[in-house]
């Protein structure tokens, strides 16, 4: 190396370092992180990837490749917020939704949520690089992409539970959530107890009492238990026994709390009616599971029984004429968000006094990727690289966005100073701030990403 | 689940003897004959140049795995006597609204099997939801064996899993051990005595519990005698023991 080349390449070398200190700060500065033994978290996957044009990232113009929502191809009539704009001479597109003193404007699915904008913090444009519905479902929940199938790292729910609810009786419920535990730095408490639905734990909960009892079963859980500590301490690798003494002393503890209620998706219904719409003919039906688990959340929140939930609501994976629902899917999804916050407000923090759970309760809505902006020869729109996100939470900035699409092809745009330069936030530096929020070293658990410092509440 | 303990208990003691240290000087090597060349004498390993001080490394390479969750539900199905799944799903719920099972698909996502319809890998580590699934299915196997096996005077051939002679009113551990040893074959695969814990004694307290607390004044109205819920117990902790679920 020449000499000039040397001091161009050291140059460079002290710009990225500059640069990346000025985007990595030290833990130690973030602005008092919440304590998360009184906090609780609600992850939730928008499966098969939303139109984000619809949404959080909305467009109304034709512009570049963009072809915007229109009532050829939607069924406008379907959301409450869409306003008829001109796009051509038979369709119309829809006036932008910003309500009065929000800096976040939304599409016409916003529904309800729209109202609550001073609570919402918008992540648009992140580069997802792939296309691949299995690939940017992992890629968006642990921050890598898939190898071999499998994910490299665990995904951001099992981190929280790993940090934060080891100690709670169930430190983390997921419900089709793309779940992953991986790596050696986790507790075995912390697994995603995987379900296909709440009711589904109830069931696997549920005893029968006509002939042995509680007390004789629980004999037999502490025999077990017993045996894998005296099995781990004879193993040359003793993970497994000692994780399977560990959950034993879990299941005795569920099943000493009277849990039926909730884990039961009727009985959750009748609990939270404006949470979960029953009513014949109710206006949102497409996501009653979804709703079942918000409120499966709530009330287990409420009985401080469980420090995380993950779920997945979809699908939104509309490549043809079921595009016309894309827009009441997501309407839906945000009536689901914005009855959880209001029930949240609603209802009284389990261990602090005088404190409501709203205040302590973080959600992050997530999905692979988004849609194309070109409409399909089936009209629907495809598979795009491009992705939002949507954080609900008192340790983020909200009313605000960060990052953007480039208008005229719906491809990420640099929203920021990296260590590596300008560039777009990807899925890893979104899960890395979610962990910086909570005071949580991602480089503990992630190989990539960075905290993003204009995301979080100063 | 480690069926092949017992195999690799023989193992060792082989290996054990392989390793012994001699006691006496190794034998004079037999004299060649005509019938052909000498059997090699075995010798002990440290007796080898270069094998003085080398220690043997038989030290299992990898941890316990969790057994696949169709390996689990095969064994559950041979447990139940080789019925077809829906048959073992129609025996477990039973018509007595005991409510001991409800229906395969309820369980299957809890016990570490994929959906692929909603992209759901397969589970393939413990969780504590999945050890209450080992035990809501092991309480369904059990009771039912218990009714078919213990209640009636099914011979002895033909019991599937309570395969002894009947229960004496009052048990000793003496007269416990044999037939708990017949349940851990079954479940487990290898002798009782073999088993790394003190196991036989303590499955013999959870039974002499069960049986005290049913006979207890006031205790909860059962369907089972005393010593039919005590061995219920004993074979609820032998399937799901972690030894079962794991290879």
């Amino acid at each position: 190396m020449t000499d000039t080349s040397r001091r161009r390449f050291l140059k460079v070398l002290a710009g990225a370092t500059a640069a990346g200190a000025a985007t990595q700060f030290p833990l130690e500065a973030l602005a008092d992180p919440p304590d998360g033994a009184n906090e609780f978290f609600v992850f939730i996957h928008a499966a098969g990837a939303w139109d984000v044009m619809l949404g959080l990232d909305p467009r109304n113009e034709r512009r570049g490749l963009i072809e915007p929502p229109n009532t050829d191809v939607l069924d406008a009539a379907s959301l409450d917020q869409w306003t008829d704009a001109p796009l051509d001479a038979d369709s119309q597109t829809f006036r932008p939704v910003r309500p009065s003193g929000s800096n976040i404007t939304f599409g016409p699915a916003i529904g309800e949520l729209a109202a609550l904008y001073d609570r919402l913090t918008v992540v648009n444009g992140i580069a997802v690089n792939t296309v691949s519905h299995p690939d940017g479902t992992v890629f968006a929940a642990t921050g890598r992409h898939l190898a071999g199938g499998r994910s490299p790292e665990s995904s951001i729910d099992t981190l929280i539970a790993n940090e934060f609810g080891r100690e709670a009786l169930f430190p983390l419920i997921s419900m089709n959530f793309p779940s992953w535990f991986v790596g050696p730095n986790l507790d075995r408490r912390a697994m995603p107890l995987r379900t296909g639905s709440v009711d589904t734990v109830g069931r696997s909960l549920n005893r029968s009492e006509l002939f042995t009892s509680a007390a004789d079963r629980d004999a037999v859980t502490a025999l077990l238990t017993r045996e894998a500590r005296d099995l781990a301490a004879r193993q040359q690798y003793p993970d497994v026994f000692n994780g399977m003494g560990l959950q034993y002393e879990g299941l005795r503890r569920m099943l000493q709390s009277n849990l039926r209620a909730v884990f039961d998706g009727a009985a959750l219904a009748s609990l939270y009616p404006t949470l979960v719409p029953t009513a014949a003919g109710a206006r949102y039906r497409f996501f009653q599971s979804g709703a079942v688990n918000a409120a499966f959340a709530v009330e287990a929140m409420k009985r401080n029984v469980m420090r995380c939930v993950s779920f997945s609501i979809g699908s939104f994976d509309t490549h043809n004429t079921n595009y016309r629902n894309q827009g009441a899917l997501q309407q839906e999804l945000f009536a689901i968000l914005a009855r959880l916050v209001r029930t949240l407000d609603a209802t009284p923090h389990p261990t602090l006094t005088g404190e409501r759970l709203a205040a302590h309760t973080h959600v992050l809505v997530v999905s692979e990727f988004c849609r194309t902006p070109q409409i399909n020869l089936s009209g629907g729109r495809d598979h795009y690289p491009n992705g939002s996100a949507l954080i609900i939470s008192p340790a983020f900035r909200s009313n605000f966005v960060y990052g953007s699409s480039d208008p005229d092809q719906l491809l990420p745009r640099p929203s920021g100073m990296f260590s590596d330069g300008m560039r777009a936030i990807a899925p890893p530096d979104l899960l890395a701030t979610f962990l910086g929020a909570f005071g949580v070293d991602p480089r503990r658990y992630m190989r990539d990403g960075e905290i993003v410092r204009p995301l979080l509440r100063a | 689940m480690i069926r092949c303990t017992f195999a690799l208990a023989a193992l060792t003691l082989a290996l054990g003897a392989c390793d012994a240290a001699p006691s006496t000087a190794p034998a004079p090597a037999p004299t060649p004959t005509d019938a052909g060349p000498a059997p090699v004498q075995a010798v002990p390993v440290t007796s080898i140049p270069g094998h003085e001080t080398l220690t043997q490394d038989a030290t299992r390479k990898e941890g316990p795995r969790l057994m696949p969750a169709e390996t689990y539900i095969r064994s559950y199905l041979a447990l139940f006597g080789n019925l077809a799944p829906l048959e073992v799903q129609t025996r477990a719920r039973g018509a007595d609204g005991s409510a001991l099972f409800d229906a395969w698909n309820d369980y299957l996502a809890a016990l570490g099997l994929p959906d692929y319809r909603v992209d759901q890998p397969r589970g393939n580590q413990t969780n504590a939801l999945m050890m209450a699934t080992f035990e809501r299915l092991g309480v369904a196997l059990c009771d039912r064996a218990v009714e078919r096996d213990l209640r009636g005077t099914l011979p002895l051939a033909q019991r599937v899993v309570f395969a002894f002679d009947g229960t004496p009113a009052n048990l000793t551990e003496t007269d416990f051990a044999p037939r708990f040893d017949v349940l851990h074959r079954t479940f487990l695969a290898y002798p009782a005595r073999l088993a790394q814990t003190d196991r036989t004694r303590r499955f013999f307290a959870l039974y002499q519990g069960t049986v005290a607390r049913h006979r207890a004044t006031g205790a909860p109205a059962s369907r089972f005698t005393p010593e039919q819920a005590g061995w219920a117990t004993v074979c609820y902790g032998l399937l799901r023991h972690p030894e079962f679920h794991a290879y």
